[in-house]
């Protein structure tokens, strides 16, 4: 029998093998799309939040609020000392002015709360876009952005790097906990498939004997249970892409204004990520194929 | 073609099945082994086909100690050796054809030459119009005869039989045993294990009797002229009549074993 043949033959037995025990079959196939689901779905989540938090970062500013009374060669020293920082951008000088313009466009309807303040409405302050800080650098940034506010002129610095970095923190936070709870549902599916492919070598186990009477080797015996086991694990797969694609459709449908669906589920997971997670599918099912068979169920009479 | 070279076996319970047995079966010969429940029949055939491994000794087939082959030749044995049980084991869900064609379709053989591999080994046993039944659909002496032709599916060297006619009344027992003499004219050796006296003594042949796992007794053939060697048996053996020899296995018979070892393990 050539490789074909075999692979039609594990195939067709499989199939009769998942026919024959259907409602535990499902039952595993459930159990499976249900993990692969909620790991595509932290997936989803964390390749959304980390893509906005990229997003956020390349945006990031900050800005740094000058003292009212402060000289003018204080902010011109201030500002001298921004330029020299190793994460500043291009420099843009805000006075209360243009300050009261921004507000003014931006929130309308509190234009009276600025209206009649004259320059004491809001204060002068230079922003800053901010170069990428690297992981092993935001100590020194920390340090200089406390230098900066150490400075008598200075009122506040107000540096995006600080929440971005927070929310990092969340989102490794997110991504590890996401990882321990997948390996924790992967187990479990892998254990189901494992005891259903247990039940079927068991319903199977006098064919099996039969079998080996007549000279078949561990390939063909083994053969259509591995199968079994990977099929199981490709159709929970396939059902948790669905079921994922569908909840995406929804989300899309239903919140695509919220900004809180944007930052978490904006961009669906790619045709490599889906096929990712059908393939990892069917090795959890061979995974569960293999180590249910490696126990004594379908072991030769050792002689 | 058998020898058995002081083998034991005990179990792990410490209950003797064998004890120090020698023991020699000829290329082509009947053998029935005899004895009461409990005497080391089946332990005996077991061990010929490895379902099981002596506790001491040595079991050869065809010159091969078959204790000490590798696991992974197991199969590529059992291939060359017919087995039939007393219960049949049948697979209930598969067809006769299926469960005739098993073997030749692990084997790789294309679908039409498995038709005709599995229609001649039925032919055999007269039961080539039931190739689509199932086994529940047969009676007992026909489910019997689906594993005897099941057994001879591969053309094996041996054909063992341990207590075929068991489960079946006399005259389909005698039908069987006609069967396995048609079988053995064709060259093949036979081991047959029952504790049938009148089905022995209406035979004929060779009896080996087993009593507490030794050899009590072994009462050679009345029949030599059933004791076929095949074409290439060698020179030991042979002292059978020119008419059997002819009656053997024919030359394309041999081709059988071309697709014996074909299969990825």
């Amino acid at each position: 029998m050539n490789f074909l043949q075999a692979l039609a033959y594990f195939l067709r037995e499989a199939a009769v093998g998942l026919a024959r025990s259907l409602r535990v079959s499902l039952l595993a196939i459930l159990t499976i799309a249900v993990s692969l689901f909620l790991s595509g779905a932290l997936l989803l989540v964390t390749e959304n939040l980390a893509r906005t938090v990229r997003d956020w970062r390349a945006a990031a500013r900050f800005v740094v609020y000058v003292a009212r009374d402060a000289s003018d060669s204080a902010r011109n020293g201030l500002r001298s000392a921004i330029e020299h920082g190793s994460w500043t951008g291009a420099i843009e000088e805000v006075t209360p002015e243009k300050a009261r313009e921004r507000f003014t466009r931006a929130f309308p309807s509190l234009a009276e709360l600025v209206a009649g303040r004259g320059e004491d409405a809001l204060p002068y302050s230079f922003e800053a876009e901010m170069k990428s800080v690297p992981p092993g650098e935001s100590a020194r940034f920390d340090a200089w952005v406390a230098e900066l506010r150490a400075r008598p002129e200075v009122v506040m610095v107000d540096a995006d790097q600080d929440w971005i970095s927070q929310i990092e923190t969340l989102l490794a936070l997110v991504r590890g906990l996401g990882l321990a709870l997948a390996a924790i549902l992967l187990g479990a599916s892998v254990f189901t498939i494992a005891s259903v492919v247990r039940l079927t070598s068991f319903l199977y186990r006098e064919e099996i004997a039969v079998m080996r009477l007549v000279g078949a080797t561990e390939f063909y015996i083994r053969g259509p249970f591995y199968c079994e086991g990977i099929l199981q694990g490709l159709l929970g797969g396939m059902l948790a892409v669905g079921a994922l694609g569908a909840v995406h459709l929804l989300l899309a449908q239903k919140v695509a204004s919220s900004l809180v669906a944007g930052a978490l589920a904006a961009r669906f997971l790619s045709p490599v990520e889906l096929a990712g997670l059908v393939a990892f599918g069917g090795v959890a099912g061979w995974t569960g194929a293999v180590v249910s068979l490696s126990r004594e169920s379908l072991a030769a009479p050792e002689s | 073609m058998i020898r058995f070279f002081a083998v034991s076996k005990r179990f792990p319970t410490g209950q003797s099945a064998l004890d120090n047995l020698d023991l020699e079966i000829l290329r082509g010969e009947f053998c029935f082994i005899t004895g009461a429940s409990g005497a080391g029949k089946t332990t005996l055939l077991k061990l010929i086909f490895r379902e099981d491994v002596p506790t001491s000794g040595q079991i050869l087939v065809n010159g091969r100690n078959v204790a000490q082959i590798p696991r992974s030749k197991i199969p590529f044995l059992r291939r060359t050796i017919g087995v039939v049980f007393q219960d049949f084991r049948l697979i209930e869900r598969k067809t006769i054809f299926e469960n005739v064609a098993f073997l030749p379709r692990i084997l790789g053989l294309d679908h039409g030459r498995q038709k005709r591999v599995a229609f001649e080994a039925l032919r055999r046993v007269g039961l080539s119009h039931r190739m689509a039944s199932f086994p529940s659909q047969l009676s007992g002496g026909e489910k019997q005869r689906v594993a005897i032709a099941r057994a001879l599916i591969n053309e094996p060297e041996i054909l063992i039989a341990d207590e075929p006619t068991g489960n079946l009344d006399q005259d389909l027992s005698q039908e069987i045993v006609r069967l396995f003499l048609d079988i053995h004219l064709r060259g093949t050796t036979v081991l047959f294990a029952t504790h049938d006296r009148a089905l022995i003594e209406s035979v004929g042949h060779r009896v080996i009797t087993l009593a507490h796992g030794r050899l009590a007794d072994d009462r050679p053939s009345r029949r030599e002229a059933y004791r076929v060697p095949r074409p290439l048996d060698d020179a030991t053996s042979g002292s059978a009549d020119p008419q059997a020899t002819t009656a053997s296995r024919s030359p394309s018979d041999s081709t059988t074993a071309n697709w014996t070892e074909e299969e990825p393990e």
